[in-house]
């Protein structure tokens, strides 16, 4: 039996015949893994899955033009922009008075468009048939008290509409009445003067959009909501921080729990190496041996904490976000780097200071 | 006897016991952390949360309808039904008193200003800004700088004065697009009704405001002549989620169901108790606020809860793990107690009373240290340090008896069935 062979026969042999030992040193390194996969795939995902939450706080930014409407040339530069990500819903408003002659603001808009647009509304719906009207809950106590017809007056003409679809939203809006955009231009002759926007992700992207925006359409005035804007990179900065913090104590904490299995579990060999030691190893021999096993378990512990981390926060998209977090491939890169090298610090520490002292000493029992 | 073995098993095995210790005390310092830290950050974003968006908008019921057009409210001053000023601290009477963090009332009109000659017609809104209110004998500041803390202002923000001043021009904010439009700057004097205002600041919240002027609800009130009259007030309130329970109507409810639903606190629940309170004010939830950040935070509490369930699984794993590793290595002491005559009972309970102390022990310390990880985590992320209930330190020294335990079985049973003889020559 030649050296390298004598080599790879202990090698393996020691880790096969103290199988319960090398289970222990793998769990904790593939814990390690795990958690780390767990922590960093989930991180690096949580700006889009929460980004895409803030979708359902509605317009996020208002394009408005002064004095004039906005041109389909326009609509479509901002359609551009947007890309698909997103929703626009140009909306005209124009004050039209009730039968019994009080003023109420009324604007019109592509009203499936606008419900999508503002999820958060409550809305009665005493029909299952497309509405012709969206009425503000204290616009109808005032339109139609008694719910059904009415009719509003603009100039000369007049518009009568259904009030079977009533919605509560705590703004402005409860005080107007949203007819469809072709009903309003036929009554009113008004033009969409105002886009109501919906931009997909995250704070950078939103700001990049708007930019883009302001470039494009210089004659009108582009302003992000900032109490939504402000509210999303707020809570999306909070949570990656706590998100961050919390990992890392865990992973670093995980990871000195491991060091100290390993450690010890090489202390407890104390006299495999004296043994080696008098039967003539050198010392690189037995450091190489002793490295050579550690890096085998890291890797194979990286290899299965990674798989493990990957179902892990797959699990945890789909049972939190209601989306699969995918697995990232290029974190197995710094996981297996990181378990191999706390490996070998852990293993090759202890095996220092084991050196120091005589191999007679450890055979005897001291 | 056996107490002598069990200390001397501490005192000679001093490195392997402190490994032991080591992995204990780390692996329930993770579980105080995450315990402490998912269980809080719900909380902890909510009221970030509420310093970004009031979530409540209390109305007149008898009003007439706001006639607001392109950011200008057309509705005269004269029209419409008030909120009497003085009785809106009301709101804080009773069970809910602490979730309501804060108010802020408005009372606007149409004016017409005039300076160097020129002349526009705008909204005048009235607020407080930072006004002190006294409640019993606590006194709070609430106003649109601490409730709608998304508003920004170029210049000094206006104080709240509580009369005209005597001695010079009041100072009020110019709405930003305003300003632009009709090149109104810092210090420029406006006329309303023949008495002066000072603008001495830019204020932005793309909302209505920026096409308006707006100055302290004191100073509204006088110059259009209603005072303690406001027109609508938002209130900031920490609520909870809405879940189906909170959706449901509580006139159909059971005394003891109704009483519940009372106690906890949802936007509508809270909205019920302002409205009985305040019985001519119409209280409406400002729905784009409270739903959709109620969804933002069960998300971000979830996520916090399978982080930490994880972290669990992973400590006791791990804890388990070196457990099972220094028991391994003492089968020679096994079978050298077995060869001595012990019973398999008895060696088990060496270990096991062995592995209790130091569970106990090293759960003892995991708490204090998971403890005040957690308080920095809370003091560099929230500004507020999260405080760990003494519930968890029952959880975490139960639980670290437990994963000790289980670790420790497995590799007790595994030393137990060698043959004594076998391991103490040394082959096993």
């Amino acid at each position: 039996m030649n050296r390298r062979r004598l080599f790879f026969h202990l090698l393996l042999k020691d880790i096969w015949v103290r199988r319960d030992r090398t289970l222990t040193a793998l769990l904790s390194v593939i814990v390690v893994a795990t958690m780390a996969t767990v922590s960093l795939t989930v991180y690096y995902d949580l700006e889009l899955r929460l980004s895409r939450e803030f979708r359902s706080f509605g317009a996020n930014v208002i394009v408005t033009k002064h004095d004039a409407s906005l041109t389909s040339g326009d609509l479509s530069q901002i359609n551009s922009v947007l890309g698909g990500k997103g929703e626009v819903v140009p909306v005209a408003y124009a004050i039209a008075a009730t039968s019994a002659n009080s003023r109420v603001v009324i604007a019109g808009a592509n009203l499936s468009a606008l419900r999508r647009l503002n999820s958060w509304w409550s809305i009665q719906d005493a029909s299952a048939s497309a509405h012709t009207a969206l009425v503000g809950a204290r616009a109808a106590e005032l339109v139609s008290p008694s719910a059904g017809e009415f009719s509003l007056k603009y100039g000369a003409k007049t518009v009568s509409a259904h009030s079977d679809a009533v919605f509560h939203s705590g703004s402005d809006d409860d005080s107007r009445v949203y007819l469809d955009i072709a009903d309003f231009t036929a009554l009113t002759g008004v033009q969409p003067g105002t886009a109501l926007l919906r931009i997909d992700g995250s704070p950078r992207e939103i700001q990049r959009s708007i930019g883009q925006l302001r470039a494009s359409l210089p004659s009108a005035e582009v302003e992000p909501v900032r109490q939504i804007t402000q509210t999303q990179t707020a809570v999306l900065n909070r949570t990656r921080s706590v998100v961050l913090a919390a990992s890392a104590v865990v992973v670093v904490l995980i990871m000195l729990c491991m060091v100290a299995t390993f450690t010890s579990s090489v202390l407890e060999r104390r006299r495999d190496f004296a043994v080696m030691k008098a039967l003539g190893a050198s010392n690189r021999t037995v450091n190489l041996l002793f490295a050579s096993q550690s890096t085998l378990l890291a890797l194979a512990g990286a290899l299965i904490g990674f798989l493990a981390g990957a179902v892990v926060a797959y699990w945890i998209g789909r049972a939190n976000f209601d989306a699969a977090i995918l697995p990232r491939l290029i974190l197995l890169v710094p996981v297996t780097l990181g378990s191999v090298v706390l490996a070998l610090i852990a293993a090759m520490s202890p095996i220092r200071m084991l050196q120091r002292i005589e191999p007679a000493r450890i055979l005897r029992g001291e | 006897m056996f107490l002598r073995l069990v200390f001397e098993s501490f005192r000679r095995q001093k490195r392997r016991k402190s490994i032991a210790l080591l992995a204990i005390a780390l692996g329930m310092s993770i579980a105080t952390a995450m315990i402490a830290v998912g269980t809080d950050v719900g909380d902890k974003i909510n009221q970030e949360l509420r310093t970004y968006s009031a979530n409540l908008l209390l109305t007149p019921v008898e009003d007439t309808l706001d006639v607001n057009l392109g950011g200008v409210s057309l509705r005269p001053a004269t029209e419409g039904a008030f909120i009497s000023e003085a009785s809106l601290v009301r709101m804080k009477e009773g069970f809910w008193s602490h979730n309501i963090l804060g108010y802020a009332p408005f009372l606007s009109a149409p004016e017409t200003f005039s300076w160097h000659g020129n002349s526009l017609s705008t909204t005048l809104i009235g607020t407080y800004f930072s006004q002190s209110v006294h409640y019993g004998n606590e006194s709070f500041n609430t106003g649109v700088r601490s409730v709608n803390s998304w508003w920004k202002v170029e210049g000094e923000w206006p104080p709240d004065y509580a009369d005209w001043p005597s001695d010079a021009s009041p100072s009020v904010l110019a709405g930003s697009k305003l300003a632009q439009l009709q090149h109104l700057a810092i210090g420029d004097e406006l006329e309303v009704r023949g008495r002066k205002l000072r603008i001495s600041g830019i204020l932005t919240t793309s909302g209505v405001e920026d096409q308006a002027i707006v100055a302290p609800l004191h100073i509204v009130q006088q110059l259009i002549g209603r005072p303690d009259a406001i027109r609508s007030a938002t209130v900031s309130a920490l609520t909870k989620p809405e879940d189906a329970f909170a959706r449901r109507d509580p006139a159909t409810m059971s005394p003891a169901m109704r009483e519940r639903w009372a106690c906890t606190p949802y936007a509508n629940a809270i909205a019920l108790q302002i409205h009985e309170n305040l019985p001519n004010v119409r209280v409406e939830q400002i729905r784009q606020v409270e739903q959709n950040q109620g969804k933002v935070l069960s998300r971000i509490s979830g996520l916090m809860l399978l982080l930490t369930f994880a972290a669990l699984v992973a400590a006791a794993l791990a804890i388990s793990a070196a457990m099972a590793a220094t028991i391994l290595e003492r089968r020679q002491e096994v079978g050298l107690m077995k060869s001595l005559g012990a019973g398999n009972g008895a060696v088990a309970s060496l270990f096991l009373t062995e592995a209790g102390l130091l569970a106990v022990i090293g759960g003892g310390i995991g708490f204090a240290a998971g403890a005040l990880l957690a308080r920095q985590i809370g003091r560099s992320i929230f500004g507020s340090a999260i405080t760990v209930h003494p519930v968890v330190l029952v959880v975490v020294i139960f639980s670290a008896l437990l994963v000790t335990f289980a670790g420790s079985a497995g590799a007790i049973r595994k030393a137990m069935r060698f043959d004594p003889a076998i391991v103490l020559r040394g082959n096993a």
